[in-house]
């Protein structure tokens, strides 16, 4: 006998460390127990409400929303959702209650109930000892809306608790329902469900003892169980709450901040003069025709979508930020078009591009426009604060991000709940790999000494591998702003974030997305702040005024200088992986740069399009479509998908995918790493193609492609607006190198290279670096004309390790009044402690008051403090000393310990004789041999990577006095070498070289660790990552 | 006056290895907090797999896996340190431990009892290399000296003619100067001592802490150093902890020989003897299984020592397998050697309660006697254990449970009896493979007595009994 039963008290894991199972799985199984409806009500919380309403939805089962929450010093309750009212009035309180209490807490007061609660069901969970007051409070407040729910478990004596809270609800006058207490899908999850609780209260199993259930009863139970358990009018009682609940969120409504449109303006109209207003600025002398017919199309697009207010909110920002010089750039899918061109959004130029909006922003896609800004990476916070104070707290929130169990993760919990020593915990957590959400193969595991048939070892691994992907506790997202017309809270509860002053809604950019709720991204991008300081210095030392969208577009010697890999410091195609392939692709116009910046991705590697690509560029006989439908789609990257829209294209093209199921892809690409759920996609994609006549490799090839996005997605829109920054710090590069260099090291920490591979590279294009020196430095990095009238570049005290901002400003200051006679002079007028002086004169920056490094640090050491009553009288003369010179080696020590570069020889240059004994060639002459030869060369380790999508191969970077070296290490090579591989600061490498196209690699056959060479030379060096 | 500096190389390495069988094996020794732990020394066979001290532990354990970690232990260190102190008090009146990892023996008035110095010296070397411990000798004017010349040399003996050159030689890195001071003389390209004694003494007083130049000036004996006067404690204690569960007594006989050997460098040195001393035998869980061992008169003896205290040892049944012997002797009496009788052992004096509590145990067997304590457990067999202590004892949470649960569960001999309360679900412990699922219920058998008892979650099986309410 079964009975119909709605489940009205059930926890998600989206209540951290509780809940054993995912919204998919509970409604799965709810429904094929046949419930009526089911509640989610985790506690405290809606984070994880928008994934169980799009569960509800997959499994075709009603979902009531809800949440569980505890009084303080008063009753727990669980609060059902009636209608929209209540959902709105639910969101408020949760609000409440957390943004009272610490992040990831909340407090709930009772007179926080003591508001108008129409809208929300109550159902009250007493406790043992709970006495009949509670249930008048909480009568006067839920008078008609109050529920006594009893939660029969296989206790001690179920018959008799059950006797005594009917009486308890009889005496009220309140209804009893039965309710399950629900924390995860089947009894199978008691195991984990244990962990987690230890894990919530940092104990092992072992020491949980009663803080566990003492039986696995909390599962969604059979009718049939139900029946046995409660009486029937208990279960019916479940049903009548359950047809109550009818909020859905389809009933949410978002409405765009109505403040930026002006009274008398509709938000069509506005944007329309806004346009118009940008148009008059951005073509002064009057706009093409094409052009004018692009920006009507486009506005008609956004109007018929209804997305004005979305443009108008992005252009406020952004007009912001103009008005306090902060650069910024706009990508995305709606970023690139000619309105945003001219609102400013963008600075890529619509008369250079051939980007098409309408591929960006479509019609039938039906997906809502995504503009992420970028700006200086020094200022973000600038215009973080502007969004808080323009739209106020209410309104304006940062997005969350769902931080979930990755494996590491999770071994490292259980193995800790488990009673794993914490040794052993750490070394399996690293058998797993920083990111990845797999637990280790046993071969893995082998290796790293573990029985992976061990049982504990076995339990540990089960139990991880069903945590992973477990939400474990909400973070902020970067940037990703909402903000709405009406007060956030109505819409979503807002807690607090872990940094002071931020608010953050529970939801993330997904739930975002499929509530329809807009968000835009504020981003901060280093390279702006890079390019803007480069602007600053152009217009400071040659009087003119550049901006990114007055760089001259089409430069022949730009293009020239980024096909021959010369691209140190340039945005996104400074990398060796970038750098290898720049030459093979040897990019010729702007839309060639998009391209470069998304093809060296793990999309188009693992989905092997890369060589097809390059092939089909240097011989156009091979371009070649699947079809005549796929043409329109694969045109412009000749036959080959390379981004993220051309794949939901061909689903749609070839595989016959609906605009919306193409976005729902879009979806799972962006989340199958987490989520997984793309299974489903492979066969429907493969089915689709095959049907429609393409064979089942180039399938599988798509297929693989999606997975490799998955990582990374990179969309057309995305790299476009990228590619105008390469674009951009490759020019000036070209034409303002020392002005670009200089800028590069002072927003350092950004990019690829370190300030002296920087100062190097500009070294090797016959720029002039003048050394630190108090006479001359500035806290920057600036520019001097050097011998030939050229500008170079003169070394910043921010150079000097350790030395103050505060201690340059006050030696500036002091030098403009008059010129240091001497280091006491110095050490006087800008007011400098003995350890400034001491690091000043290790620097070498005394050398005009003092002499060499020996004798300014004598001589700094003699300063004696200043006493008041001997102002003005000459110091002491002392005998003068000797001391001994620097010797070379000593002087390039010290640069590199203080400075991290020197303007002396390159230590390679140094030790080149030695170096030459042991028939080592340096990288000049590795340009002049043919492909195949065996050669060695060593140098300084300045990078060590491994890439996730190159199996197991280890690329080393060596540096010389002439430039870098890459060198390949097969998999065998470095674990048979693994002490040379991994510890070595200077390395010889014998091998044998590869070359090809334009790009050489030394394949590495034995190394050998010349560390003792360098006598402790500090160079520095970028770790596996 | 001359003064010998002993510079013991790598005092907390030789103090852990010489409790170990195994000189071969690869060996560190670790400190620092437990996320990260820090190498700060290897043995030759650890330096040979390519461990340096400065890695972290992981490092080091990525790049092999076939050593053995022990604990640096700052304590152990001095306690090496005092121990030798001891030993070489026997060589000199005036021992100093002033540095740190260091002995400074005054040695000018032992000369005539064991010089001349080449021979003294080989005696120093023979005895420390007996007991273990890896070192340099040097032999100076003064201590400062000794002590810094001994960080670039072996071997090594100055007399005051030679001071001023040898010193002179020194880097200015190892003549013991601080830290920070060395490298500023670095940055101004001041290496070796020699450079800094021509610089003109007011510009170097001018712009270094006035010990600098007080340290020059007691190196070269210009400046008296005073040393503090090292005095043998009064009592000797050592332990040695093994590394592996000891089971039999003949693997208990080298730490024992180890033990015996040291006590008798210590009574060497203090010129005293024993009577009486303590062997403890440390276990896992029980406490310390203590054997005292006395003699008729003091004795010094190593051999005959070691008997006794072997003798004594081959009498004892061990409760359970040792981790560490420890050995202590608070008591050292002068030594007059006389002739060797053995003593019976000591009666015991202690408390009414234990003295009763220990006969039961003698008679009945140690596991016979125990307290409780209620164990946080849903698990009813793992709800309660016994207690040594008797300190013990866990709230109970209110759940009805019988006051005396049985060990194993029994079949109940009442096939139908009254139901008063359940099916109670207990599901738990599949941690340590110890999982149950069972249904409890609360029974009156025939007989009126009321039972916990339990059955298989599907309701098939006879009942089983839990335990009895009283």
């Amino acid at each position: 006998m079964s009975a119909a039963y709605a489940e009205l008290h059930c926890l998600s894991n989206f209540s951290f460390q509780r809940g054993a199972s995912n919204a998919d799985e509970l409604f799965a199984r709810a429904r094929q127990h046949g419930y009526q409806a089911l509640a989610i009500t985790d506690e405290c919380t809606l984070a994880g409400i928008v994934r169980a309403w799009q569960a509800a939805k997959e499994h075709q089962l009603p979902l009531i929303v809800g949440s569980e929450m505890q009084v303080e010093n008063g009753p727990k309750l669980v609060l059902l959702v009636e209608n929209l009212q209540g959902y709105q009035r639910l969101c408020q309180l949760i609000t409440l209650a957390r943004r009272r209490a610490e992040k990831g807490c909340y407090r709930l007061l009772r007179e926080d109930i003591d508001v108008d609660m129409s809208g929300l069901l109550a159902l009250w969970l007493p406790t043992e000892k709970e006495d009949v007051s509670t249930g008048v409070w909480l009568k006067e407040r839920f008078p008609a809306t109050l529920w006594l729910a009893i939660e029969l478990h296989r206790g001690p004596d179920d018959d008799q608790r059950l006797a005594r809270l009917q009486a308890l609800a009889a005496s009220l006058d309140v209804p009893a329902v039965a309710a399950g207490d629900v924390h995860m899908h089947a009894r199978g999850r008691r195991a984990l469900q244990d962990t987690i609780t230890s894990i919530r209260h940092h104990c092992r199993v072992d020491e949980a003892g009663h803080r566990l259930f003492a039986n696995g009863e909390r599962h969604l139970r059979s009718r049939e169980g139900l029946v046995d358990t409660y009486p029937a009018a208990l279960l019916a009682e479940t049903l009548r709450i359950a047809e109550r609940c009818q909020f859905d969120f389809d009933d949410l409504k978002y409405h765009y901040p109505r403040e930026l449109v002006p009274a008398g303006h509709t938000p069509a109209s506005w944007l329309r003069q806004l346009t118009e207003e940008g148009i008059a600025w951005r073509w002064p002398a009057g706009i093409s025709a094409k052009l004018r017919g692009q920006i009507e199309t486009e506005l008609a697009l956004i109007c018929d979508l209804e997305y004005e207010s979305y443009f108008l909110t992005v252009h406020d920002i952004v007009s912001f930020a103009r008005s306090q010089h902060i650069l910024c750039q706009g990508r995305g899918s709606a970023a690139n078009s000619a309105v945003c061109f001219a609102l400013g959004i963008t600075e890529i130029d619509p008369a250079h591009s051939n980007l098409l909006f309408e591929r960006f922003l479509s019609r039938e896609r039906n997906e809502p426009p995504d503009i992420d800004v970028d700006f200086e990476h020094e200022r973000r916070e600038e215009v973080i604060q502007y969004v808080f104070r323009r739209y106020g707290r209410r309104r304006a929130a940062l997005t969350a991000v769902v931080s979930s169990y990755h494996a590491a993760g999770a071994v490292r919990d259980v193995g800790k709940a488990l009673g794993l020593p914490a040794e052993q915990v750490d070394t399996l957590a690293r058998c797993c790999g920083r990111w990845s959400d797999h637990i280790p193969t046993p071969e893995r595991l082998r290796e790293a000494g573990f029985d992976p048939d061990s049982p504990i070892v076995h339990r540990v691994l089960t139990l991880s591998g069903q945590l992973i992907g477990f939400p474990r506790h909400l973070s902020q997202h970067p940037g990703g702003f909402v903000i709405s017309e009406q007060p956030l809270d109505t819409l979503v509860p807002v807690e607090n974030a872990a940094m002071d002053g931020r608010t953050i809604i529970q939801w993330d950019k997904d739930d975002l997305d499929a509530v329809g709720l807009l968000k835009v991204d504020i981003l901060a991008l280093g390279m702006l702040t890079a390019l803007r300081r480069c602007f600053d210095l152009v217009r400071h030392y040659r009087g003119r005024e550049l901006t990114l969208a007055t760089i001259p577009a089409d430069d022949k010697l730009t293009y020239d200088m980024i096909s021959r890999a010369d691209t140190i410091g340039v945005f996104q195609i400074e990398s060796r992986a970038q750098m290898s392939m720049l030459p093979r692709l040897r990019p010729r116009e702007f839309y060639d740069l998009v391209i470069e910046v998304a093809i060296v991705r793990p999309g188009p590697i693992q989905g092997d399009m890369v060589h097809p690509y390059l092939q089909r560029r240097n011989d156009k006989a091979l371009v070649t479509y699947p079809s005549p439908a796929l043409e329109k789609v694969l045109k412009r990257t000749l036959g080959v998908p390379l981004f993220q829209e051309q794949v939901m294209e061909i689903a749609i093209v070839a595989a016959g995918y609906s605009a919306g199921e193409a976005d729902e892809l879009r979806r799972s690409m962006a989340a199958w790493k987490r989520r997984g759920g793309l299974e489903p996609h492979r066969e429907k994609l493969t089915r689709g193609m095959l049907e429609r006549g393409y064979d089942i490799e180039f399938a599988e090839r798509i297929f693989e492609q999606i997975k490799g996005f998955g990582e990374y997605g990179f969309p057309e829109s995305h790299s476009a607006s990228f590619a105008l920054l390469t674009y951009a710090s490759s020019w000036l590069k070209c034409h303002e190198p020392a002005a670009f260099a200089c800028a590069l090291i002072n927003s350092w920490p950004m990019g690829f290279y370190s300030p002296d591979q920087l100062l190097q590279d500009a070294r090797r294009h016959g720029i002039e670096t003048f050394p630190v020196d108090v006479r001359y430095s500035a806290w920057d990095c600036s520019l001097e004309p050097g011998r030939d009238g050229e500008l170079g570049i003169r070394l910043g005290l921010r150079m000097v390790r350790g030395f103050h901002v505060e201690d340059a400003g006050r030696i500036e200051q002091a030098r403009q009044q008059q010129p240091f006679t001497d280091v006491t002079d110095l050490s006087r007028r800008a007011g400098l402690q003995a350890r400034a002086r001491d690091l000043l004169a290790d620097a070498g920056a005394l050398r005009g008051l003092a002499g060499n490094r020996h004798r300014a640090r004598w001589a700094v050491a003699g300063i004696e403090p200043q006493l008041p009553l001997f102002a003005g009288q000459p110091a002491i003369r002392e005998a003068a000393v000797t001391l001994p010179l620097p010797s070379e080696a000593e002087e390039m020590q010290a640069d590199y310990a203080l400075v991290g570069t020197t303007m002396g020889r390159h230590p390679m240059a140094i030790l080149r004789p030695k170096l030459r004994q042991l028939r080592c060639r340096d990288s000049n002459e590795l340009r002049s041999l043919e492909h195949g030869r065996p050669v060695t060369v060593a140098g300084l380790v300045t990078g060590r990577q491994r890439p996730g999508t190159a199996s197991g191969v280890t690329f080393v970077t060596l540096e010389d006095e002439h430039g870098m070296v890459n060198v390949v290490v097969w998999r065998a090579l470095a674990e048979r070498q693994r002490k040379e591989l991994v510890h070595s600061s200077m390395l010889q490498v014998y091998g044998r070289l590869e070359t090809k196209e334009g790009v050489r690699h030394l394949i590495a056959s034995r190394l050998v660790d010349l560390t003792d060479m360098l006598n402790g030379l500090a160079t520095r060096s970028r770790d596996f990552h | 006056m001359r003064w010998a500096c002993i510079l013991l190389t790598q005092l907390a390495l030789d103090g852990v290895s010489r409790s170990r069988d195994d000189q071969a094996q690869p060996l560190v020794l670790v400190a620092g907090p437990a996320q990260r732990r820090i190498i700060r020394a290897v043995n030759p066979a650890a330096r040979q797999l390519g461990l340096k001290p400065g890695q972290t532990l992981i490092a080091a354990q990525a790049l092999t896996s076939g050593f053995a970690v022990a604990e640096y232990d700052q304590q152990q260190i001095d306690h090496w340190q005092h121990f030798l102190a001891a030993w070489a008090y026997r060589f000199s009146s005036h021992v100093s431990l002033d540095y740190p990892r260091a002995l400074l023996l005054e040695i000018e008035s032992s000369l005539g009892l064991f010089g001349p110095w080449p021979r003294f010296e080989e005696r120093l070397r023979t005895e420390l290399t007996e007991l273990g411990f890896q070192h340099r000798i040097v032999l100076a004017p003064n201590p400062a000296a000794a002590r810094m010349l001994a960080n670039v040399h072996d071997g090594l003996a100055v007399d005051d003619v030679a001071l001023r050159r040898e010193v002179e030689r020194l880097p200015i890195s190892r003549c013991g100067l601080p830290a920070d001071i060395v490298s500023a003389l670095a940055r101004m390209g001041l290496r070796r001592v020699k450079q800094l004694l021509v610089l003109p003494r007011d510009t170097l007083g001018r712009r270094f802490p006035k010990d600098v130049l007080w340290h020059l000036d007691t190196l070269l004996g210009h400046q008296p150093l005073a040393l503090g006067n090292f005095q043998p404690a009064d009592e000797f204690a050592a332990r040695i902890e093994f590394n592996f569960e000891v089971n039999n007594h003949q693997a208990l006989l080298f730490p024992l020989r180890r033990l015996i050997a040291d006590l008798h460098a210590f009574l060497a040195g203090r010129d005293c003897g024993v009577q009486q001393f303590m062997l403890a035998l440390e276990h896992r869980s029980l406490a310390a299984t203590a054997v005292p061992v006395g003699l008729l008169t003091p004795e010094r003896d190593t051999q005959l020592l070691f008997d006794v205290a072997r003798g004594r040892l081959e009498q004892l049944q061990l409760p359970a397998p040792v981790l560490a012997l420890r050995l202590s002797a608070p008591n050292l009496p002068d030594f007059v050697p006389q002739s060797q009788t053995l003593f019976v052992e000591r009666p015991q004096q202690s408390q009414p309660w234990e003295q009763l509590r220990e006969r039961l145990r003698a008679r009945l067997g140690d596991q016979a006697v125990y307290g409780l304590a209620a164990v946080a457990d849903h698990r009813p067999e793992h709800s309660w254990c016994t207690d040594v202590t008797g300190g013990r004892a866990e709230q109970h949470d209110g759940r009805p449970r019988p006051g005396w649960l049985l060990t194993e569960p029994q079949p109940l001999n009442d096939l139908v009896p009254e139901i008063i309360a359940g099916p109670e679900r207990i599901e738990s412990g599949w941690w340590d493979a110890g999982d149950l699922r069972r249904d409890y219920y609360l029974v009156r058998t025939r007989d009126g007595r009321r039972a916990w008892v339990w059955r298989a979650v599907d309701g098939s099986g006879p009942f089983m009994l839990q335990g009895w309410f009283a």
